[in-house]
């Protein structure tokens, strides 16, 4: 079903009710006032603390593992260890490189390797201290050049690469000798960490014989519950998982989900009490996966005209410890090579590869940060070389319906980022503020970024949504997904796309926090796609619903069911709004007759393909397209950048709702704003220097610049909800490469790396001088 | 981590019961706002049996005006230093520096008395005080004696103070009639960050000429400090442009900032930014002075 045009197909409406407008979310007002429960507000006195072991050593075989003394401190209970786990010992995602605990090696300072069950936190930490552990240290490699070394250590068993990624797509050679003008840059990004305000968290409660519930900070309550299963060595409804509100995830905790989960269900489990595992910062930010870093090398081929002819692209992702999501970022990322451009012949090689350091994981934006971060460099340098205008040369090349992707995906609707780039370009004055302007010791600059995403899982992976939808008999409703509210709201749009759909007041709809008991999988809330996906089985579950209603409806009101109207909580007929029947006496009406009161949804999307050996197919069901200009202050006798200001602009599709799509550009601005200018995660020999606020400096909201109004751009997927892609991701890719290009077109200096903190820009500036 | 160690919480209600029972309890220690304290028992930097609040000791609490002085108690919170309209009027530059330490809910809490204790080489409020010419009161059982701001700062996070002793007030003398001060941060982000150096000028002048001038940094050195070589550079001279450009690119050679490896910006960023921030230093210092003619 195309699900674009329902509203006038099947609602027989031409005017939205609740879509597109913007609402104040249900669950602001207790988040504002500290009600809402997260998962620490769970627990109970007299819960178990948990408490990691971790390793100390970033690679090195385990000699001797002695918990004697840990047993005998006061206030522990038990110590368990792989031996304990009654299940699979291995909990990797997409490779089976990750033991759940480590028993023969570890691979990363912090690598997990037993766990302390105490009274209290005090006991806890003094029980992990007191777990003897002799190491074997090995070699270890800390650097992508390092464990690519012929006589390099391997860290597991396979070598040093976890796996490797291609596109063949058209002549390259062809291609760069049709070509005048060639960049050929290397470009580095770093980790990121999320610095998500919660905590990791997970309580996990027995439930009689050979039943727990865990309840915990996450992004995917059905992987959460698969992995524990797997752990306990149990069926998957032995497992009920419960995502409590999550304070903020951005990704990472669709990783660490299931790690927290399952170490606190082992514990209970084990103990039969209660059992909780809460991270401390320290915790967070040293050991659970951060942004994977990237080195990309991209060569890149031009006409006269600016006219794209070729690139070769070379990605080496730094998996970290364990290969984690590497399989579907690196893929993403070779998918994503030429940015939201055609390129006509493009070859992609990619490699994942193992270091001995805190592992690579999921993080907005996914692999597409650091790929639009260099195309969108490249093509900066390429229009400085050329004399041309950095916009001109974009809207030459840019996607448009009818082009090719990198993997030569045929785009045949809904693309809409010529129209941002139009939009931000006349928003911004972009030529008149192209002009350089200098205020004493203060430089102005404007850049843009521009970025494409793909909605969904990667490596054409199946996907589907599921939803549930319930008619009490007071004629309010209870939603349901598995799509996990994380601060971003996608249920809330769910909601509002039920609301649409039953013309129920949006007031009248509970949305009910995700329980793996009463729901079918909805499939992770990552990869931009809770709301095109899930939404959409929201759509379904609220159409099915409908029928019920119209045709008791049009049974109670005497008419066809083509002539029932239903809108305000309220079932009428068309012709006559006066006669109709409230939803509270409908809603009984349905029970009284037998006609169901609840609804599933399910969605599949299009199905996706791809040739392992070309890479070529079609990757993803749609596309999110922004554009980003920003514009930058440097002082350049200190290296100071201030964003000043940012115009952006997204093609969603259709927006649910306007207020949300703001909220997600504003973070993404300062999460841009951090990854571009300040984030800077420190190691030594595989130790995390700075696991802490202190030091590892996020923006605060004086470093928010003025934002302008977002240009919403509306080029509709005809197999969603109303035509909705995803926003959250794709809101950060185009704000970094917008500011480095700022600071470019500013100082005349281009960075291949970040974060460009005020000391390196000084220090670049100063040389330039000389 | 581990959660912070048991202590034992006492809550004097005077000066002197506080004192009795910083001299009569063994490891203990004064607490005022607990912002530095509270991470450093986390973070096991410190130790403590037991910690004698001095929240409830009114007395420690005030900024006011005496005979040509201002003095502060030193609980006074940074948020009341902030506020204050005496400072504002009277001594400007301290309430700026002390609006940039933290955030809103650190500057409701810690208190200024804290600020100088905790002796933190880059402490916010350190450079302005010194150029004030801050003193000190430090009172005990036996009495209570005072000593320069200077003298307090004994190394990185090390206070001149024995056991027993607690730092009661702050005073320096109201400025006069042509004076002008300013206070210069740089951090890794505008708001609530830690100086990766900071510089505070103060200049009296005469007409055109520079009759005192008083400098300082913070995070250069192993405690905020004086420089007193450039101080002789300033004094007494006919001051312009070329003058405050001069004495500022001295500060290069007169800063002595860390060289570790992992230090929060390298020895020679805060070398050239010495130069940088005592140049606006001292311009803004100059430009206050010569608005404050009277």
């Amino acid at each position: 079903m195309e699900y674009d045009n329902i509203l006038e197909n099947l609602l027989g409406r031409s005017q939205f009710l609740v879509v597109g407008k913007s609402v104040v979310r249900a669950d602001a007002l207790d988040k504002a006032l500290g009600r809402a429960k997260f998962t620490a507000d769970y627990i109970q006195k007299g819960t178990i603390v948990v408490k990691v072991v971790r390793s100390t050593q970033p690679h090195a075989r385990i000699k001797r593992l002695d918990v004697d003394g840990a047993l005998r401190t006061p206030g522990v209970h038990a110590v368990l260890t792989a031996s304990d786990v009654p299940g699979l010992n291995q909990i990797g995602y997409a490779i089976p490189d990750q033991p759940f605990l480590n028993v023969e090696k570890v691979h990363y300072i912090g690598d997990p390797i037993a766990l302390v069950c105490a009274d209290d936190e005090w006991s806890a930490m003094e029980g992990v201290d007191a777990v003897v552990i002799d190491y074997d240290p090995l070699p270890a490699n800390f650097t992508i050049d390092e464990t690519l070394k012929k006589d390099a250590i391997h860290i597991h068993e396979s070598g040093n690469v976890a796996l490797t990624s291609r596109i063949r797509k058209g002549d390259v050679e062809k291609g760069f000798s049709e070509a005048e003008m060639v960049v050929e840059e290397t470009y580095e990004t770093p980790f990121q960490e999320h610095m998500y305000i919660e905590p990791d968290a997970a309580l996990a409660i027995p439930e009689g014989r050979e039943k727990v519930t865990v309840i915990g900070a996450m992004q995917s309550p059905f992987l959460v519950r698969e992995k524990v299963a797997h752990v306990l060595g149990w069926s998957l409804n032995q497992v009920r998982v419960i995502q409590a509100f999550t304070g903020g995830a951005f990704g990472g905790k669709d990783d660490t989900g299931p790690l927290v989960c399952a170490k606190a269900v082992l514990a209970a489990v084990k103990l039969g009490r209660p059992a909780a595992l809460v991270f401390d910062r320290e915790e967070v930010a040293a050991y659970t996966p951060k942004r994977f870093p990237a080195r990309i090398r991209y060569r890149f081929g031009a006409d006269s005209d600016g006219v794209f002819k070729a690139a070769e692209v070379d990605i080496t992702l730094d998996c970290g410890a364990y290969a984690n999501r590497a399989p579907f970022w690196l893929w993403r990322q070779t998918v994503h090579a030429a940015g939201p451009y055609e390129v006509p012949s493009i070859h992609v090689d990619g490699r994942a590869v193992y270091t001995n350091k805190v592992f690579g994981g999921s993080f907005r934006g996914f692999g597409d940060l650091a790929m639009h971060f260099a195309v969108e460099t490249q093509i900066d340098r390429l229009a400085a070389k050329l004399g041309m205008d950095p916009i001109d040369v974009r809207l030459k090349n840019v996607l448009k319906v009818g082009k090719r992707t990198t993997s030569d995906q045929l785009l045949d609707h809904s693309v809409g980022i010529e129209k941002c780039i139009r939009g931000v370009v006349e928003a911004s004055d972009w030529s008149h503020r192209r002009e350089s302007r200098r205020i004493g010791v203060k430089v102005r600059g404007v850049g843009i970024g521009c970025a494409h995403h793909g909605i969904s899982t990667s490596r054409g992976a199946p996907d589907w949504s599921a939803a549930s939808l319930i008619l009490n008999e007071d004629g309010t409703l209870t939603y349901r997904t598995t799509i996990c509210e994380l601060g971003q709201g996608t249920p809330f749009g769910h909601a509002k796309i039920v609301s649409e759909i039953l013309g129920a007041p949006i007031d009248s709809i509970r949305i009910e926090i995700p329980d793996t008991d009463t729901m079918p999988n909805a499939r992770p809330t990552h990869g931009s796609r809770g709301l095109t996906l899930g939404g959409t089985a929201a759509a379904d579950a609220a159409l099915k619903l409908r029928q019920h209603m119209v045709k008791v409806a049009a049974g109670l009101l005497e008419c066809d069911e083509g002539s029932i109207e239903m809108r305000d909580g309220r079932a009428y007929r068309k012709e006559d709004p006066s006669t109709g029947i409230e939803f509270k006496e409908l809603a009984q009406e349905l029970y009284v007759r037998g006609v169901s009161p609840a609804a599933y949804g399910f969605f599949v999307p299009p199905r996706r393909f791809f040739d392992p050996n070309t890479g070529l197919g079609v990757s993803y069901p749609a596309y999110t397209f922004a554009a980003t200009v920003a514009e930058v202050e440097v002082d350049v006798e200190t290296g100071q950048v201030e964003v000043v200001k940012i115009w952006p602009a997204m093609d969603v599709g259709k927006a649910i709702d306007p207020l949300m799509i703001e909220g997600q550009i504003q973070g993404a601005i300062s999460q841009g704003i951090g990854f571009a200018l300040m984030e800077d995660l420190r190691l030594e020999n595989g130790k995390v220097l700075n696991p802490n606020f202190t030091d590892y400096v996020v923006p605060s909201s004086l470093d928010t610049p003025e934002v302008a109004e977002t240009i919403i751009v509306e080029e509709p997927y005809k197999h969603s909800a109303f035509g909705a892609k995803g926003v959250g991701e794709p809101a950060i890719i185009s704000i970094v490469p917008a500011i480095t290009n700022a600071i470019y077109h500013a100082t005349g200096i281009s960075f291949n790396t970040v974060p460009i903190t005020a000391e390196r820009l000084y220090t670049v500036l100063k040389r330039s001088e000389q | 981590m581990k959660p912070i160690p048991n202590f034992i919480l006492h809550r004097p209600e005077t000066l002197e019961e506080a004192l009795k029972l910083l001299s009569e309890l063994e490891g203990s220690r004064p607490i005022a706002g607990g912002t530095d304290l509270l991470i450093g028992l986390r973070e096991g930097d410190c130790k403590a049996k037991h910690l004698v609040d001095l929240g409830l000791a009114k007395e420690l609490r005030y900024i006011r005006e005496d005979e040509g002085m201002i003095r502060i108690g030193s609980t006074t919170t940074l948020a009341q230093v902030v506020e204050s309209r005496l400072i504002n009027a009277k001594a400007p530059v301290l309430s700026e520096a002390s609006s940039l330490v933290g955030s809103v809910q650190i500057r409701n809490l810690a208190t200024i008395g804290g600020n100088l204790c905790n002796a933190s080489p880059g402490a916010d409020t350190a450079p302005p005080l010194l150029v004030l010419g801050a003193e000190v009161t430090i009172a005990s059982r036996n009495g209570s004696k005072s000593m320069t701001l200077s003298e307090l700062f004994a190394g990185p996070n090390r206070a001149k103070l024995a056991s027993g002793e607690l730092l009661t007030e702050i005073y320096f003398p109201v400025t006069p009639a042509g004076s002008g001060a300013s206070f210069q941060k740089l951090g890794r982000r505008k708001g609530c960050t830690l100086s990766l150096i900071n510089a505070a000028a103060y200049l009296e002048m005469n007409g055109e000429a520079c009759r005192e001038a008083r400098v300082a940094f913070g995070a250069c050195a192993p405690t905020p400090m004086r420089v007193l070589d450039a101080e002789v550079l300033l004094r007494g001279v006919k001051l312009d442009i070329k003058a405050i450009e001069d004495v500022s690119s001295a500060c290069y050679g007169l800063v002595q900032p860390s060289t570790r490896a992992h230090a929060r910006a390298s020895e020679e960023y805060r070398r050239e930014m010495s130069c940088v921030l005592m140049r606006r230093a001292l311009t803004e210092a100059w430009q206050r002075a010569r608005r404050n003619m009277r």
